[in-house]
């Protein structure tokens, strides 16, 4: 596991020094994280790499996990889906075990804490009967909820308003709320097997093992298969750029379990590639992160032309490996991608060929880019900027009311 | 100039770091009639955010439009003509939030006035407007000398480097006086040092370029001491 010092070569001493000198301002604080599952996943993927480096840092820190029947979640997603704006069915009998699981879990867990953060609409109704173990309770919203299904939002907004205050991803994520709402971007762990720093060599390997020839420029798209991040927009894109240019396509990603268009979408996606030799679809298994890193690094372009997408941190991962990314201008793509300075934001099958072959008939001011897209990163969403969010939002909880804390 | 550079000031400078959370408000601007109006009806912490503290929170890494009203009339509302009229306006030119806003509403007002249609923001690139909470720590050790102003400097995060050129004319109630130069004028008699500092056009720099811009004018002042290394 890595320490607060291993991240001083990549943010800089500077920053590692104030995250301390946050953490003393709340040193013994006992701090709880709670969610559904440990393991899969952005949620448990960000609070593995947290908990030890908030642990480094002085605060007692623990994560907890609710435990379920499969009903139960399968009801979750039904609730994550309908906050994401999907037709849910959504029936008293589902809130009525929905309450059930929660109030078995709050019968287990013996833990107390100044603060506890929740994450997302499982553990969420803990508050009703856990209120008293903990000082203050922070909801962390992580789902695109800007278009909620209001059966879905009303229920659950029941339990958010008991909270002390809640902390979305986006500023369009926001919901009418009688608390104080927070902004925390999501982050990527740079020192983790999908974005740490491989030798050319390792790459190679990777693409050797996969089959993957480097004779022509490379364009790459990591995502699922499913219509929001748009894969046949995507191919028909390549198909443009290439009667012009001599290049390759490579999409990566898993089948999309919870989208009930994703297996048309993927059919369709193999129909179109099948009979076409510049075409390669990589189905690899959700832990490929180390494969995934090497073909992230080898592209010559990434493209993420989603037409709906949450914050995309796939486009994170891009940019910190130095490559200028081309992506459709939705969510929190248009956060990431500076139009013009860090890739190119786009509308369009069209405007994505055409800022493919802008990109691989300049390769300097895609590499000038990339290294802008790098920086922008490290500046802005990496896991220490995360930790630094989660300790400035407990000063505030601690100080209800300031606008202005001087410590 | 050695001697400058050990010579004990009669207060110290403490750098401070600068934390902000942002707070969306649960507003947006789809197009320039409804950022008219919200920026007619919010507090004045709404403007501050957008005008200043955004910075802070989430800069591109190229400066080329000083402040989110006019990055958005340049990338959602694609209006250069207005970009450029937001880029011009100088906040520090105003005494206080209540005239930064006027002035903000008045070229929004006049442009709108002339203009046959409402310009809107393309699909995806709506204004989120948000506030901003700040947390301010006092650094523990003090500079008391040059030489350890130049050592702080070098550690100093950006958020510092903000909080010192971007909130202290508010504090100090002097336009376009840092708190650097306010420092060095107070206990040094360096004033060609303090007037560079103060030529410095900080709303059009990145804050990596404001502290790199910084220790090298310390730098040719007082030699060796201001390098920073990355």
């Amino acid at each position: 596991m890595n320490g607060l010092n291993d991240y001083i070569p990549i943010v800089g001493q500077d920053v590692i020094d104030q995250l301390h000198r946050l953490a003393a301002r709340l040193t013994k604080r006992r701090f709880v994280h709670i969610n559904s599952t440990r393991t899969g996943g952005g949620v448990a993927e960000i609070l593995s790499r947290a908990v030890p480096l908030l642990n480094q840092l002085g605060l007692e820190t623990n994560w907890e996990v609710i435990i379920g029947d499969p009903e139960f979640f399968e009801i979750t997603k039904a609730m994550h889906n309908g906050l994401q704006g999907d037709r849910v069915r959504f029936t008293p009998r589902m809130m009525e075990h929905y309450r059930e699981i929660n109030r078995e879990n709050a019968k287990r867990f013996t833990w107390e804490a100044d603060f506890v953060l929740v994450h997302d609409p499982q553990p969420a109704a803990l508050i009703e009967d856990l209120r008293d173990r903990a000082a203050k309770w922070v909801w962390r919203c992580h789902i695109d909820a800007s278009r909620p299904q209001r059966h879905v939002w009303k229920f659950l907004r029941d339990y958010v308003t008991r909270y002390d205050a809640s902390v979305f991803s986006m500023s369009s994520f926001a919901q009418n709320l009688p608390h104080p709402q927070y902004l925390i971007h999501p982050s990527i762990d740079p020192l983790s097997d999908k974005n740490r720093d491989l030798t050319p060599t390792e790459v190679q390997a990777v693409l050797d093992r996969l089959g993957i020839r480097r004779d022509r420029p490379l364009i790459l798209q990591v995502s699922r298969f499913d219509s929001f991040k748009d894969p046949m927009g995507v191919i028909q894109a390549f198909k443009m750029v290439r009667r012009h240019t001599p290049c390759q396509l490579l999409l990566v990603g898993g089948e999309a379990t919870d989208d009930p268009e994703g297996p048309e979408i993927f059919a369709r996606v193999k129909e179109a590639a099948a009979d076409d030799p510049d075409i390669t679809i990589l189905l690899l298994p959700p832990d490929s992160h180390y494969e995934v890193n090497a073909l992230q690094r080898a592209a010559d372009v990434i493209v993420q032309k989603s037409v709906r997408e949450g914050f995309g941190l796939t486009v994170t991962e891009a940019m910190w490996k130095g490559k200028p990314v081309i992506g459709g201008a939705v969510g929190g793509i248009v956060l990431q991608v500076r139009d013009y300075h860090t890739g190119f934001l786009v509308h369009s099958p069209e405007g994505c060929a055409f800022r493919i072959r802008y990109l691989l008939h300049r390769p300097e001011i895609a590499r000038r880019m990339g290294k802008l897209a790098k920086e922008f990163v490290r500046r802005h969403f990496l896991i220490t900027r995360h930790i630094r969010d989660y300790l400035t939002l407990m000063l505030f909880i601690d100080n209800p009311g300031s606008r202005f804390i001087e410590l | 100039m050695n001697d400058i550079l050990q010579q004990s000031a009669r207060d110290p400078f403490w750098f401070r770091d600068c934390f902000l959370m942002r707070m969306p408000i649960g507003r947006r601007a789809s197009n320039l009639r409804e950022l008219l109006q919200i920026l007619r009806e919010v507090s004045e912490d709404v403007l501050y955010y957008h005008i200043f503290q955004s910075r802070l929170a989430l800069t591109d890494p190229e400066i080329e439009y000083p402040n989110d009203f006019a990055l958005w009339a340049a990338n959602a509302l694609q209006d250069t003509k207005l970009a450029e009229k937001l880029s011009s306006f100088d906040p520090f030119e105003y005494g206080n939030m209540t005239d930064v806003r006027e002035a903000v509403l008045e070229i929004l007002e006049e442009y709108l006035w002339d203009l046959p249609y409402v310009p809107w923001a393309r699909p995806g690139f709506e204004l989120y407007l948000c506030q901003a909470q700040t947390a301010v720590i006092q650094s523990p050790t003090p500079a008391y000398t040059l030489a350890e102003f130049c050592q702080g400097l070098q550690r100093a995060g950006l958020d510092s480097i903000y909080y010192h050129f971007f909130e202290a004319p508010w504090r100090l109630g002097v336009s376009k006086v840092d708190d650097f130069s306010f420092w060095i004028e107070y206990n040094f008699d360096l004033p060609k040092l303090v007037k560079d500092i103060r030529q410095i056009d900080v709303y059009f720099y990145s804050l990596p370029e404001l502290r790199a811009t910084l220790l090298a004018m310390l730098n040719e002042h007082m030699g060796v001491y201001c390098e920073r290394t990355e």
